[in-house]
C-alpha cells in the first residue's frame, strides 16, 4: 500500500505545482510554510492592523521566538530543556539586582555567566550522568524558580536605571526595537552554526542516530554541552531583554514563554525526538504562532479560546508529518480492507 | 493528492473557525444601529468609545468569572466597545499586549497590573500616544499613578481596617493573644491589609497582641502548613485568635487548629474576602467575620471609572472608586447582599 502512494506521489510531482509541493514535503520546514500562508491569509483578511502594526507584531513574534530558537538547538540533538523558562527569569533577577548594584553592562554579564552555569549543570546531568533531559531540566525547572523568588525576596526587583530601561524598549532603527534586531541577530548566527559550521551540523547526526555519530568519531558529550549552553544562554538573553524593557525584574516570569517555545519550534517542523528540524522552521513557527496571537489578542478572544486555536494548530503541524499521515492512511487502508472482506465472506 | 487534502482540511477548518470568531468579534463591536434616525444613529455614534481592558486573569480564575461578566455588561450598557486580554500574571506578555493596544489606538485602556513593578513603559507609551488610562483591582505605585486617570478597586487597606474592627468587637476588653498570616510578600493587596490591620489593632484594641506573623502564598494549603507551624512555634495554648488575609487562608489556618483536636468556633479569627470558602464558615461560626469583596462590583466600576473619563465627567483629577469594605458576621452572612460572587 505504501509502494502506491510513492508511486502516486512521483506522478504527481510534474510541473510547477507538483514539484513546489514534493520539495515543501521533502523540507522539515515545509509544512510550516503552508500553515503560515494559511494563518497569514486569515489574519489579513480578518485583522489588517497585524501587519499595519507590523512593529508589534515583530516583537510578539521576537518574545516567543528567542527563546524557542535556543530551544532548537537541543532539541535537533533529541533533548528537551524544560529549564529554559526559569533560566529566562532568573537571569533577569540577576541582571537586575547586580546592575542595581553596579552598573549593566556588568549585570548583563553575570546574567549569561549564571546561564552558562545552569547549562553546564544540566548538560552534565544529561551527557554525564545519563539522566533523560526531560527530568534533569524539568529539575532545573523547579530548583531555578526557587532560586530567582529567594534573591529577588520573592519580589520583583525595580531597575534603578529606569531611563535606560525604558529607552531600551524604544526602536533604534526605524520601526525596530533592540529587542527585534537581536532576535534576528541570533537567528542569523544560529542558522550559520547549524548548517554552516562544522559542530552545529553534527547537531543533527547527533539526534539522527546516536550510536552512528559515535561511531563516525562526533564527540557526542561534547556537542550536547554546547547545545544546553546555546539553550540557557539564548534563554538568559531573553530574561535580561525582558527585564530592560519592563524596567523590572519578575521572579516569576517565563510561565508561558516554555508551552509557547516548544509550540514555536514543533510548528516549525522540528522532529523532537530529534535528527530533523531547522532554525529556519523555529522562525517560521514562532511568526506564524505570534501573527496568530496578536489577531486573536486584537479581537478579543478570551485565552482558552486561543489555547483551543494554538492547540488546533500544533496538532495539524505533527499529523501533517508524512509519517503520520502514512499512519493514518495504512490505518484507514486496514478498516477499509477488514470491511472489504467480511462483506465478501 | 489524498494526503493534500488532509492536510488542508484541518487547516482550512481552523481557518474558516478563526474567520468566524474574529468576524463575530468584529460584529459584537458595531453598535446596532438599524432602524434608528439618523439623529439617534449618529448620537449613539458619539457615544460609542472603544476601550482595551488589560487585565491579569479572565474567565480562567474564579474572581474573573464574575468580573468580567458585569464587566462586558457595563461595557454594553454605556456603549463601550471593549476588547479583553488576559495575560495571566505573565508582565512580558501584558506588556506585548499594551503595544497592542497603543498601536489599535482605542479610546481609553484600562489597566489591571499583572506585575505593579513593570508597567511604566506601558504607561508612558500611552500618554505618548495620548490614551487615557485607568486602573482597576490593584492600584499602581505612587512613583507611577500620574500616568493613570484613576483607580477604581477594592480599599485593600481599608479591608485590613475592616478585619481588625471585626476582632476587636468580638474580643472586646480580653487580653488576646493571635498569630497572624498575611498573604505573599511584596504583594501590594497583602502589604496594604497588614498595615490596615496592625494599626487598627493597635489603636482600636492594644489588649490584642500579635504574638508572630509569617506570609503565604494566598492557597489554604500553604496556609495550613504555615498555621500548624505557628501554632507548634507558639503553643497552642499560648494561642486565642488568628487573623488571616484571605478566606483561603483561614480556611487553611482552620483546618491547622482542627487537626490539634480543638473546635475552631473557640477562637477568635478573621479573613477577608467573602468567598464561596469563607462565607460557609463564618455561617457555621468557625470564621467570627470576614470583609465582602465584590468581584462584580470591580469590573463593572472599571467600566465606569473609564467612562467618566472618556465623557469628561471625571475631573482632571486622579479619581478614585474605592469597594465600600462591608463587614460580614454570622449576623449578616447569609443575606442575599452579601451572596459570595467568587
Amino acid at each position: 500500500m505504501s509502494n502506491q502512494s510513492v508511486i502516486k506521489m512521483g506522478s504527481e510531482a510534474k510541473g510547477p505545482l507538483g514539484k513546489l509541493r514534493v520539495t515543501l514535503a521533502r523540507r522539515t520546514e515545509g509544512r510550516a510554510v503552508g500553515l503560515f500562508i494559511i494563518i497569514a491569509t486569515v489574519v489579513t483578511l480578518t485583522q489588517p492592523l497585524v501587519f499595519t502594526a507590523y512593529q508589534v507584531t515583530l516583537g510578539r513574534i521576537a518574545l516567543i521566538g528567542l527563546v524557542a530558537l535556543g530551544l532548537t538547538a537541543v532539541i535537533l540533538m533529541g533533548e528537551l530543556d524544560l529549564s529554559v523558562a526559569s533560566t529566562l527569569a532568573v537571569s533577569g533577577v540577576i541582571m537586575t539586582v547586580v546592575a542595581n548594584e553596579t552598573n549593566i553592562l556588568i549585570g548583563v554579564l553575570a546574567a549569561l555567566a549564571a546561564s552558562v552555569v545552569i547549562s553546564l549543570i544540566n548538560a552534565f546531568f544529561v551527557a554525564i550522568v545519563g539522566i533523560n533531559s526531560f527530568i534533569a531540566t524539568l529539575g532545573m525547572l523547579f530548583a531555578l524558580r526557587g532560586f530567582a523568588l529567594v534573591i529577588s525576596d520573592e519580589q520583583p526587583v525595580k531597575l534603578l536605571n529606569v531611563e535606560f530601561g525604558i529607552a531600551f524598549g524604544q526602536p533604534i532603527l526605524g520601526p525596530l526595537t533592540p529587542r527585534i534586531l537581536i532576535f534576528f541577530a541570533v537567528f542569523i548566527l544560529l542558522q550559520v552554526f547549524v548548517t554552516r559550521v562544522r559542530v552545529g551540523r553534527e547537531f543533527l547526526a547527533v539526534g539522527g542516530n546516536r550510536q552512528a555519530a559515535y561511531d563516525a568519531g562526533i564527540p557526542v558529550k561534547r556537542r550536547i554541552f554546547t547545545g544546553f549552553i546555546i539553550s540557557g544562554g539564548v534563554a538568559a538573553l531573553a530574561g535580561v531583554i525582558n527585564s530592560l524593557e519592563r524596567t523590572a525584574a519578575d521572579p516569576t516570569a517565563g510561565s508561558t514563554v516554555l508551552l509557547a517555545s516548544f509550540a514555536a519550534a514543533i510548528i516549525g517542523g522540528n522532529y523532537l525526538k530529534g535528527g530533523k528540524g531547522s532554525i529556519v522552521g523555529t522562525l517560521i513557527g514562532a511568526a506564524s504562532l505570534g501573527m496568530l496571537q496578536v489577531a486573536l489578542t486584537i479581537s478579543g478572544v478570551q485565552v482558552p479560546v486561543q489555547e483551543i486555536f494554538i492547540g488546533g494548530i500544533l496538532l495539524i503541524a505533527v499529523i501533517t508529518d508524512p509519517s503520520s499521515l502514512r499512519a493514518v492512511w495504512g490505518s484507514i487502508n486496514t478498516v477499509i480492507q477488514g470491511l472489504k472482506n467480511s462483506r465478501a465472506k | 493528492m489524498r494526503k493534500s487534502r488532509l492536510v488542508l482540511a484541518p487547516a482550512a477548518l481552523l481557518s474558516a473557525a478563526a474567520l468566524v470568531l474574529t468576524g463575530c468579534a468584529t460584529e459584537a463591536e458595531e453598535p446596532a444601529s438599524t432602524g434608528s434616525t439618523t439623529e439617534a444613529a449618529t448620537e449613539a455614534e458619539a457615544e460609542t468609545f472603544n476601550v482595551y481592558a488589560l487585565l491579569p486573569q479572565g474567565s480562567d480564575q474564579a474572581y474573573g468569572t464574575t468580573y468580567l461578566p458585569q464587566m462586558e455588561a457595563v461595557a454594553a450598557e454605556l456603549g463601550i466597545n471593549l476588547t479583553i486580554t488576559n495575560s495571566q500574571y505573565d508582565a512580558d506578555k501584558q506588556a506585548s499586549e499594551c503595544e497592542i493596544a497603543v498601536a489599535a489606538r482605542p479610546d481609553g485602556i484600562i489597566l489591571w497590573p499583572a506585575v505593579g513593578d513593570a508597567v511604566r513603559p506601558c504607561l508612558e507609551a500611552a500618554a505618548a500616544a495620548g490614551i487615557p488610562v485607568t486602573v482597576t483591582n490593584s492600584d499602581l505605585f505612587d512613583a507611577d499613578k500620574d500616568l493613570s486617570r484613576g483607580f477604581s478597586g477594592p480599599d485593600t487597606y481599608g479591608q485590613g481596617v475592616a478585619s481588625a474592627e471585626i476582632m476587636c468587637d468580638i474580643v472586646g476588653d480580653a487580653s488576646v493573644n493571635i498569630i497572624q498570616l498575611n498573604g505573599s510578600i511584596g504583594n501590594s493587596t497583602a502589604i496594604d491589609r497588614d498595615n490596615g490591620f496592625t494599626d487598627t489593632i493597635a489603636a482600636n484594641c492594644p489588649n490584642v497582641t500579635i504574638l508572630d506573623e509569617q506570609n503565604t502564598d494566598w492557597t489554604k494549603a500553604t496556609a495550613q502548613q504555615v498555621a500548624s507551624e505557628m501554632i507548634t512555634a507558639q503553643g497552642l495554648e499560648n494561642i486565642q485568635g488568628i487573623y488571616a488575609a484571605d478566606d483561603s487562608i483561614a480556611a487553611g489556618a482552620i483546618d491547622a487548629l482542627e487537626a490539634r483536636g480543638v473546635d475552631a468556633a473557640d477562637y477568635f479569627i478573621t479573613g477577608i474576602g467573602n468567598t464561596f470558602m469563607g462565607n460557609p464558615l463564618v455561617a457555621e461560626g468557625k470564621l467570627d467575620g470576614t470583609v465582602f469583596q465584590s468581584s462584580s462590583w470591580d469590573g463593572g466600576n472599571a467600566v465606569r471609572l473609564m467612562h467618566s473619563v472618556l465623557t469628561g465627567a471625571a475631573g482632571a483629577e486622579r479619581q478614585l472608586l474605592l469597594m465600600p469594605s462591608v463587614k460580614v458576621t454570622m449576623d449578616n452572612a447569609t443575606d442575599p447582599s452579601v451572596a459570595p460572587e467568587w
